[in-house]
């Protein structure tokens, strides 16, 4: 078949959604009534819907180019969720303050989605710079949307900076890395030979690309956009980007570390440290527990608390990736996808409380339980399940990521393997502790200032969002394997094709 | 031991000669022979020979940009028309004819969304 045409049939779901986003931009031209949030937002939902729908349908397994679009049950999945998390931005964007050109708004998310779901099928390092920069560039145009807010414009440009200056490092790593091996496919570098890995120009393309990575995932010390951003941007825009925008940047990361340079790993463990990106890995990692949990303790703006927290779990999940492997990968995904679920699920309570009383400030939460029950409750599920306290979906998380990566390798003879870093990771978890009840004392136990600034138990479709999600997070915490289960299965799927994609080349 | 660069070297040292002497010069001229009388005029604002006017930070209006970007929509179609177009005397495929009106189909509807919001109206 005609390698274009083959191309349009397997990105079927991702050319749903240009189409739903195309559509919604001509709808939006239509008279403003009362009705056309409405129907705007069915729009997009039935656009997303049918493209999870394909996605669903058509479980084949093909690798395009080499690698410039892998389609494997492992992909597959992690669009699914993708698209799915993004909807639910979508519903948070029809409810919230963006009033004027909202069907401009559903489009930008519609296309940063379709950013999304090339990073996570592309093996080949072209193809991930280019979802990456197709991933950002419209999140630039949702942080600053609000074009009357200083805050907004002012969140926008820093991301704006910060990401190209990131996107800069990434492309001179990967520039590094064409240059010293001669490929661009992922599948052809981890054949590379082991003198190759050594050679210090290919680690320093290595390193520099972490750094561009580093920035998608906000770990520090490339983190210092995300307080500005997550607090300066509307409140479905920061979802999106704490949520969507971090999974495929998880999935991406995995994959170019343990797929491409297995063999570059170095080794971080303490007594026999090696030059590699393990060591860097865990670094970072360190790094971004210490500081997104200290610095999280003296805010005052949930939205900047959640953005430190951000940052720090952005550590955990590094954390994961240093136990290589399958296990490793399939608990950074757990991890990824259950944060992504909760974090959605805080920055929907902040949207509600931050359209009703003009703020995100910690005291605008203040009697959020005598008017609100509801939606106290699922922020209660939201803080305890980031603190990662049981029977939440957030202690599995971090339980599956710490046993795992102490396990990757405790085999190794009687050393103490990455016990220091993850020592650092638990006691730091323990802080953590503090500024998440924080923001429930102001929930459920400093009283309100007067009636008149009640919340009302939200009606909207937010709401509903907000109340799924805290069920979910509440179900996936009592019944892990619901999420585990498609994992694994994707994982050993996408394995089997990979495998079976080798055998049939030569 | 090859000398490939050493072109480059001495490139770089002619290339810096060539500013700097001048500007040593200039700085001689001006410390020996030039006396120094400042005054209104001679340190007024060297506007095209013209008196200056008005302040030089000014703001432009955001429209000048979005036009820019429509400018942009003809602009990016004749760069991709014309080799199509050229193409076309020897043969066009049933597929790229598709594609290409895809694409058409793309810019037009940019802009007929700038249209239908107001872009093209000079307020």
């Amino acid at each position: 078949m005609n390698p274009a045409f083959q191309l349009f049939k397997y990105l079927t779901p991702e050319s749903f959604l240009a189409e739903t986003a195309f559509f919604v931009l001509i709808a939006g031209l239509v008279r403003a009534t009362a009705s056309r949030r409405t129907m705007l937002l069915s729009l997009t939902l039935l656009g997303g819907l049918a493209s999870i729908a394909w996605i669903w349908i058509h479980p084949e397994s093909i690798n395009i180019c080499h690698g410039m679009a892998v389609i494997d049950p492992l992909t597959r999945f992690v669009k699914i969720v993708i698209v799915a998390l993004s909807l639910v931005a979508c519903v948070y964007a029809a409810s919230s303050n963006v009033r004027e050109h909202l069907a401009e708004y559903l489009a930008l998310i519609l296309f940063s989605t379709i950013g999304m779901m090339l990073l996570v099928s592309a093996e080949d390092l072209l193809m991930i710079f280019i979802g990456l920069e197709m991933t950002s560039i419209p999140l630039y145009l949702l942080t600053g949307y609000l074009k009357r807010s200083a805050a907004s414009a002012e969140a926008a440009l820093k991301y704006f900076l910060f990401g190209s200056v990131a996107a800069a490092f990434l492309l001179f790593g990967l520039s590094l890395i064409y240059g010293v091996t001669g490929s661009t496919s992922l599948q052809a570098l981890a054949q590379m030979p082991r003198s190759t890995a050594s050679d210090p120009l290919f680690l320093t393309g290595v390193a520099l690309a972490l750094a561009g990575f580093g920035f998608k995932v906000a770990a520090a010390p490339f983190h210092l956009w995300a307080p500005d951003v997550y607090e300066g941007a509307p409140t479905p825009s920061a979802a999106l980007i704490a949520s969507g925008s971090k999974v495929a940047g998880f999935l991406i990361l995995a994959k170019f570390l343990t797929l491409g340079f297995a063999k570059a790993g170095g080794s971080a463990i303490w007594s026999l440290l090696q030059p590699g990106w393990l060591p860097l890995l865990a670094v970072i990692a360190a790094a971004s527990v210490i500081v997104g949990n200290l610095a999280a303790l003296s805010q005052s703006n949930v939205k900047r608390i959640l953005a430190y927290s951000a940052i720090a779990q952005s550590g955990y999940m590094l954390l994961g990736l240093l136990a290589t492997g399958n296990k490793g990968l399939s608990a950074v995904l757990f991890y990824v996808i259950v944060y992504a679920l909760t974090t959605l699920g805080a920055f929907g309570v902040v949207g509600i409380v931050e359209a009703r009383r003009g703020g995100a400030q910690l005291h605008h939460f203040d009697g959020l339980h005598r008017s609100a029950p509801g939606l106290a409750l699922c922020m209660g599920v939201f803080m305890i399940s980031l603190a990662g306290i049981p029977p939440l979906a957030g202690f599995f998380g971090k339980f599956y990521l710490f046993a795992g990566a102490l396990g990757s390798v405790s085999s190794l003879d009687g050393s103490l393997g990455l016990l220091w870093v993850l020592l650092i990771a638990v006691a730091f978890n323990a802080v953590s502790l503090y500024y998440y009840l924080i923001v429930l004392k102001h929930v459920f136990v400093v009283p309100a200032p007067d009636a008149a600034t009640a919340v009302p138990q939200p009606r909207s479709a937010a709401g509903f969002c907000v109340g799924l999600l805290a069920v979910a997070i509440l179900g996936l915490g009592l019944y892990p394997p619901l999420l585990l289960n498609p994992i694994y299965s994707a994982i050993h799927g996408a394995a089997r094709a990979a495998a079976k994609a080798a055998s049939v080349q030569p | 031991m090859s000398h490939d660069y050493l072109i480059l070297t001495l490139f770089l040292a002619i290339a810096l000669v060539f500013p700097v002497v001048p500007l040593v010069m200039a700085w001689l001229w001006a410390r020996f022979f030039s006396p120094a009388k400042p005054g209104h005029d001679k340190q007024a604002i060297y506007e095209c020979g013209l008196e200056s006017k008005g302040p030089a930070r000014i703001q432009f209006r955001a429209q000048y940009y979005l036009y820019a970007l429509v400018f942009l929509v003809f602009d990016v179609e004749t760069v991709f028309l014309l080799p199509f177009a050229a193409m076309g005397f020897v043969q066009i495929s049933p597929a790229s004819f598709l594609a290409i009106l895809v694409f058409l189909f793309l810019l037009l509807e940019g802009l007929v969304w700038a249209w239908a919001k107001g872009i093209l109206e000079w307020k």
